[in-house]
């Protein structure tokens, strides 16, 4: 499989094949990806017809998006990956033209990694609320745990406070009448959110 | 959009009057479309409406939100709305070491968490490139079929119960209690069983669990066929299957429907037999597939293989080897640098892991790709045209688990 794929992409891959155990490894440019995959999928002695995954990556410095797939031709998980996307705008073609089944995981990719898939169709967040500013699973998005975790780096991504739309309407809490108005001054004196700690 | 009266008394305090935000009670959400397909879907041509199904709906299997685009009683298109379960299990795992992310993983698919629990043991295991002993490999081959038969019985209730019948779920859940427990006194666990570790498993078979097994055993086969009777020739359960969400080859292989949905289309592909892991490669079993690929398919096809796991419950105990239970490893482990793919066959189809190590105790990525997440989103190719009615038979024979899907 390893001969066979330096043979037909020779001058497409960004690095050259790797074999991990029972996994073929290669390193495709964004831009070469859908020249690359509809090979995979089409090309006779390949046939990777099954998408066993699809999945973004922070390194920390870059973004990748992972694939893998699987062939009755190889006994191998063929591991396709996409590296080094912009952290700042990660944009990679999406692969929704060969499996729509793809669409969910890109957006799940989307919500977590901020990764643009071009070419997806319905690319909204799937976890997380529309409202959503942050994308979780980056390494700079911390969890309080992390601070004890690094002391070095404990400084905690404090997250955007957004005003909501205009049209978007608020939950009101109203109070019966005989309630009397000691526990509205209550509710309203939820702790404030404090500041992070400096690193 | 006429005017609704949205204030609703409190459920802490029948004194307070709250104003729910429009998203949960209006299926309209209350800010502009995100994308072209959010609105396409969200513009209704004449005669359509928006109906919202869930999430707290007991036949979305959890906490599942579909909003359906209705005509009359037909079904035109739905927008499923997902993440009422979501934890960040995968962020949580980054946090806490490999033993951590075991526990952390066993929630995901609580139907049958021994599955998701195997994710990172697996991953770690091949990324540390250690031999698991034979044994091992066994017992984990033995509780995996266990635990499929339990979902499985599980499935066929739950697929009687959504088509109006209580009888069935009973009998389901009579046969999954009886392996839960005897899977509990192998645990410690009914539900969650954190019972694999990495190297092996966390204790070896029992008397008890022995004992309650080989007295099951004797009778599996035949209360099967009991159980299957009431459904198998029921008249009103095959007319609201058969021909109802039918899924073509080419179809599953585009949304990337694997599992027992992939092959009732008629594609045998079986991780089991594809890319054999644990004791599988020794085992004598057949791939049951259907050509149909209609719900009545998907549930005949659950059927089989309760009876493949039968056979390979059998083989396991017969050939069970004798020796360690654990590899000879540090309970403190660094993992090496590397990446690793593993995927297991669960009840719901291909479970995979990708993992990413930096030679740390922690693990740096660990990608857990659920099935009932990939599955559940065939539903918007073989629920429209249907009635409001058969979305629930539909999805259901999909057999999504909402734990998964959110992870």
């Amino acid at each position: 499989m390893k001969r066979r794929l330096e043979q037909v992409f020779a001058d497409q891959f960004a690095a050259p094949v790797r074999q991990i155990n029972d996994q073929t490894e290669i390193w495709v440019n964004a831009k070469d990806l859908p020249a690359v995959m509809t090979r995979l999928h089409d090309d006779e002695q390949f046939e990777f017809e099954i998408l066993a995954d699809l999945c973004g990556v922070d390194t920390g410095t870059e973004m990748w998006s992972v694939y893998h797939l699987w062939s009755p031709r190889s006994p191998d998980w063929l591991r396709v990956i996409v590296p080094s996307l912009k952290r700042d705008d990660p944009r990679v073609p999406s692969v929704t033209f060969i499996w729509p089944g793809a669409e969910w995981p890109e957006r799940e990719a989307y919500d977590m990694f901020g990764i643009i898939y071009e070419g997806n169709r319905d690319l909204r967040r799937i976890y997380m609320p529309p409202d959503y500013t942050s994308f979780p699973l980056r390494k700079d998005f911390l969890l309080p745990d992390d601070a004890s975790r690094s002391p070095g780096e404990g400084v905690r991504h404090v997250e955007q406070t957004h005003q909501p739309a205009e049209n978007m309407r608020q939950p009101q809490i109203r109070m019966a009448p005989q309630l009397g108005d000691n526990q509205i001054s209550t509710l309203s004196q939820l702790p404030e959110e404090t500041e992070a700690p400096p690193a | 959009m006429t005017e609704v009266k949205t204030e609703v008394r409190s459920l802490d305090d029948p004194n307070i009057w709250v104003d729910t935000p429009a998203t949960i009670y209006d299926a309209i959400p209350p800010y502009p479309p995100r994308t072209e397909r959010e609105a396409e879907f969200y513009h209704l041509r004449d005669g359509e409406m928006l109906l919202n199904l869930g999430p707290q709906h007991p036949s979305t299997h959890g906490v599942l939100r579909v909003v359906l685009k209705i005509d009359g009683e037909r079904v035109v298109d739905l927008d499923p709305v997902l993440g009422y379960l979501h934890r960040g299990v995968e962020k949580l795992c980054e946090v806490g070491d490999w033993h951590i992310a075991i526990s952390q993983c066993d929630p995901l698919e609580y139907v049958a968490s021994l599955f998701s629990e195997a994710m990172p043991v697996m991953a770690a295991e091949k990324l540390l490139d250690l031999q698991v002993p034979k044994r091992a490999q066994y017992i984990r081959t033995l509780v995996w079929e266990l635990n499929r038969i339990a979902s499985h019985g599980l499935f066929i209730g739950w697929l009687a119960l959504d088509l109006g019948g209580l009888t069935p779920l009973l009998y389901g859940f009579i046969e999954r209690d009886e392996i839960v427990e005897m899977l509990a006194s192998l645990t410690g666990q009914r539900m969650l069983f954190n019972y694999l570790r990495i190297g092996g498993v966390n204790r070896d078979l029992n008397h008890d669990f022995l004992s309650r097994l080989g007295d099951w055993m004797s009778r599996a086969a035949v209360e099967l066929e009991q159980e299957t009777r009431l459904l198998n020739e029921n008249e009103i359960f095959i007319r609201r299957t058969k021909g109802m969400g039918v899924m073509t080859p080419e179809m599953a292989l585009r949304m990337r429907v694997t599992g027992p949905n992939l092959r009732a289309a008629g594609i045998p592909y079986d991780i089991r037999r594809a890319h054999p892991y644990a004791a599988y490669p020794d085992m004598e079993f057949d791939i049951p597939t259907r050509a149909e690929g209609d719900s009545y398919a998907r549930y005949m096809l659950r059927v089989d293989e309760i009876r493949e796991s039968i056979k390979i419950i059998d083989q396991c105990l017969h050939e069970m080897p004798d020796g360690p239970i654990m590899a000879r490893i540090p309970r403190l482990i660094r993992i090496p640098p590397g990446r690793a793919f593993v995927a297991v066959e669960s009840p719901r189809g291909e479970y995979a892991c990708y993992a990413m190590s930096d030679g740390s105790d922690q693990p740096f990525r660990l990608r857990i790709s659920d099935p009932s997440f990939w599955n559940l989103q065939s539903v918007g190719e073989l629920v429209p045209g249907n009635l409001i009615a058969d979305t629930m038979a539909v999805m259901a024979s999909l057999d999504p688990v909402m734990g998964g899907v959110d992870k």
